[in-house]
């Protein structure tokens, strides 16, 4: 191929108007398209994140209402064990109160007396601004500025 | 026809990109229009809901982890006007359900006054009449039939935590009570009621499901383990009502504590109540102090005071357990005559038996010996006329008069040394005296064991008052005190355990005069004695079968102890002996 050939068939190329359009009509488009990807891309987001949070409102007022039923039942518990019902029912069964010269003990080498274990309500995990990730929270922009700003401090 | 082409694709991008110019200007000026800010406005109003939280009360166990007081849930019922179909219906299914009167819930819905959407019916509605109502509701939506509403319509639930006493009356007086509006009265719940905590909290709560990590945390209470052993307790509780039955006495009280570390085990008083009706508390007691008479209610004890005075006398070096003294049966003090209980002269007597025979002639002659200053100092010392800071809400100082008060006369320094003329509680008496059972240190009574909060337990040590005597002087007391208990055969003994102790026989003064048929009957006694690991004070109130405390107040010592060996299965001394030996 010689030189003056390929040299007419650039300016012919760059003198092309419809050339000069269809890539400014290129360029706009992909700026559109680019504009709807991340718009897209945000709204999906968005609605992830509401569902989320959504969810965890309706996790948070179950939670309490489990907590308030465990409570409820453990107290129900208690008053069918209590000191009254229990000796109440070991009598029936046959049961009596032990009388002191009954009672023999029993040296056990090696044998420690249990220490009693405390029943407190167990603690259920509370929600608190540390336990939510930052997913449900940041926005996209924030997440962009995460995501660039990170390597750099890591450099500092 | 390229050209051509070219024109046309660049007249639609113009159009295109004017169109998107539009979108975004109207999007401007949508966003800034004034109608917009009102929007805005409005929907501020929605973000926030302000939300009632029921956080939990802390819970209360006994040291062994058993329930003492609790939570249950309750119902608010409501009814929300804006969705209510028909009066009548509701009205006749919550006055029929609830009890109440139909015309009065009618007019409630009917009536609610200007600007109200919801109306209150009911608060503290038990479960059980609760889930009826609400599974009418149900019932009468189903029979209604798809997209119609059933007659309950508008009625409405809230359920909340409530207190309850799964014990009852149990240890009524040590715990207190919580009101309808989240108040501890008396007790651990007076006490500890800002840790108990568990108030309603009302909260601004973001409806933006966004916001979702803005929801409040509102903790519940602390929860607190007594030292309060509740099958003790119960027997305790027991024994003392058959005691009021066998002896004929009008109230009685007895405590239960470790002397070396002040844990109280048991309190026991024969007025109690059933927490979960607090609203009785009225009809049962007259004054606030009766509610724990061990901690509120001072009272001349009687010669359970001649442990301290001998105490004193010994600690002081004004005599030795050998000193002896010829008791004549009287000694002037202060212009005044004291005499023995039995008003006889008991001989040539030694310190043991100056105990054993609790002769107040002998206790006399001990304070007047000591003098004034010297006497008051130890009563000082052992905590008389002070609060012994126990945790418990309503605690009495009782009154130790001094040298210089107004009402002080030279002879109240004869009569106090055998507790005449001055008052204290049950537990002053016995912090006084734990400090002869726990080698001269005198412990702080206290109802705390541990707190767990978050799941964490943080454990309560042991505290102490003081050192009013030496270890010594506290061995050598103690060893006085087992030995005239021995002597006379008291019944108080335990067989199997060695205990250390002494009856009181207070009269009552009546108009201003001692009633010789009216007396305060008291105990107190500790065991095992070389290692003591509890500590008993017995008090009735005008016993009927006999006035004395050696026939009433100590036999229930012993049987009260005998209880408490068992439940907490402490050795009788010889096997603890081969124990230890080994």
């Amino acid at each position: 191929m010689n030189v003056p050939n390929v040299t007419r068939y650039i300016h012919a190329y760059k003198s092309a108007p419809w050339r000069i359009e269809i890539q400014w009509a290129g360029s706009v488009s992909l700026a559109v398209i680019a504009s709807l990807m991340v718009g897209a891309m945000y709204l999906s987001v968005s609605s992830s994140t509401a569902v989320a949070g959504r969810e965890i409102q309706e996790l948070n007022a179950a939670m309490i209402a489990n907590q308030q039923i465990n409570t409820d039942l453990q107290t129900e518990l208690a008053t069918l064990t209590s000191s009254s019902t229990m000796e109440e029912r070991a009598l029936e069964l046959g049961f009596r109160p032990v009388a002191p010269d009954e009672v023999e003990y029993l040296m056990v080498p090696g044998y420690f007396e249990p220490k009693p274990d405390i029943l407190a309500s167990a603690e259920l995990p509370q929600m608190s601004a540390q336990t939510v990730p930052h997913e449900y929270s940041q926005s996209l922009l924030n997440w962009l500025d995460e995501r660039i700003s990170v390597p750099t401090r890591g450099i500092q | 026809m390229r050209q051509q082409y070219a024109r046309r694709s660049q007249a639609l991008m113009y159009v295109i990109v004017l169109i998107a110019l539009a979108i975004v200007v109207q999007m401007f000026r949508i966003q800034n229009s004034s109608e917009a800010a009102i929007f805005r406005q409005r929907a501020s109003n929605y973000a926030y809901e302000l939300k009632t939280y029921y956080p939990d009360r802390g819970e209360i166990y006994d040291r062994n982890g058993h329930l003492l007081a609790g939570n249950t849930i309750v119902y608010e019922v409501g009814v929300d006007l804006n969705a209510v179909q028909d009066v009548n219906a509701i009205a006749t299914a919550v006055s029929a359900e609830l009890g109440m009167d139909y015309a009065a819930v009618a007019n409630a819905i009917q009536d609610p006054g200007e600007g109200i959407s919801y109306v209150v019916l009911a608060d503290y509605v038990d479960a059980e009449n609760a889930l009826n109502l609400q599974a009418l509701k149900k019932a009468l939506n189903d029979q209604a039939g798809e997209g119609v509403a059933g007659g309950l319509v508008g009625l409405e639930f809230k359920s909340h935590p409530h207190r309850s006493y799964p014990e009852k009356s149990l240890a009524s007086n040590v715990l207190g009570f919580v009101s309808r509006e989240g108040l501890g009265y008396f007790g651990v719940e007076e006490k500890y009621d800002a840790l108990l905590a568990g108030s309603p909290v009302q909260v601004l709560v973001p409806t933006d499901p966004n916001k979702a990590f803005e929801i409040p945390r509102v903790p519940d209470g602390t929860t607190l383990v007594l030292t309060v052993n509740r099958d003790l307790q119960a027997a305790t509780e027991k024994i003392l009502d058959e005691s009021l039955a066998n002896y004929g006495a009008q109230n009685g009280t007895i405590v239960i504590m470790n002397p070396s570390n002040g844990e109280i085990l048991a309190m026991a008083v024969s007025r109690r109540m059933d927490l979960n009706q607090f609203w009785n508390y009225g009809s049962i007691f007259d004054t606030a102090s009766q509610f724990n008479p061990a901690i509120s209610t001072p009272y001349e004890p009687g010669s359970v005071i001649k442990i301290l005075t001998m105490a004193a006398a010994l600690d002081s070096g004004s005599v030795v357990p050998g000193t002896t003294y010829l008791d004549t049966g009287a000694i002037l003090v202060g212009g005044a005559t004291i005499q023995n209980w039995d008003e006889n002269p008991w001989g040539l007597q030694d310190m043991t038996g100056c105990l054993q025979h609790s002769l107040n002639v002998c206790m006399a002659m001990l304070s007047t010996n000591m003098g004034a200053t010297n006497f008051y100092s130890y009563m000082d010392n052992f905590g008389l006329g002070h609060l012994t800071g126990v945790d418990m809400a309503g605690e009495a100082a009782g009154r130790l008069k001094l040298p210089g008060d107004a009402d002080w006369y030279p002879v109240d320094l004869g009569t106090n040394a055998f507790g005449q003329g001055v008052t204290a509680t049950p537990i002053q008496i016995m912090a006084a005296a734990s400090s002869i059972a726990n080698k001269g240190r005198t412990v702080m009574p206290h109802v705390l064991s541990a707190m767990v909060r978050d799941g964490r337990q943080y454990n309560v040590p042991a505290q102490f008052a003081g050192t009013p005597i030496s270890e010594s002087t506290a061995t050598t007391l103690t060893g006085m005190l087992a030995v005239s208990l021995e002597s006379e055969g008291s019944l108080a003994l335990v067989p199997g355990y060695r205990i250390a102790g002494k009856t009181g026989t207070a009269q009552i003064p009546v108009n201003g005069f001692y009633d010789a048929s009216q007396t305060n009957a008291s105990f107190i006694g500790w065991g095992p004695v070389d290692a003591p690991e509890f500590m008993i004070y017995v008090w009735l109130e005008r016993p009927s079968t006999s006035i004395w405390g050696s026939e009433t107040a100590a036999p229930v010592f012993a049987e009260v102890a005998q209880k408490t060996v068992l439940l907490l299965n402490i050795p009788p001394d010889s096997i603890r002996q081969q124990i230890v030996a080994k």
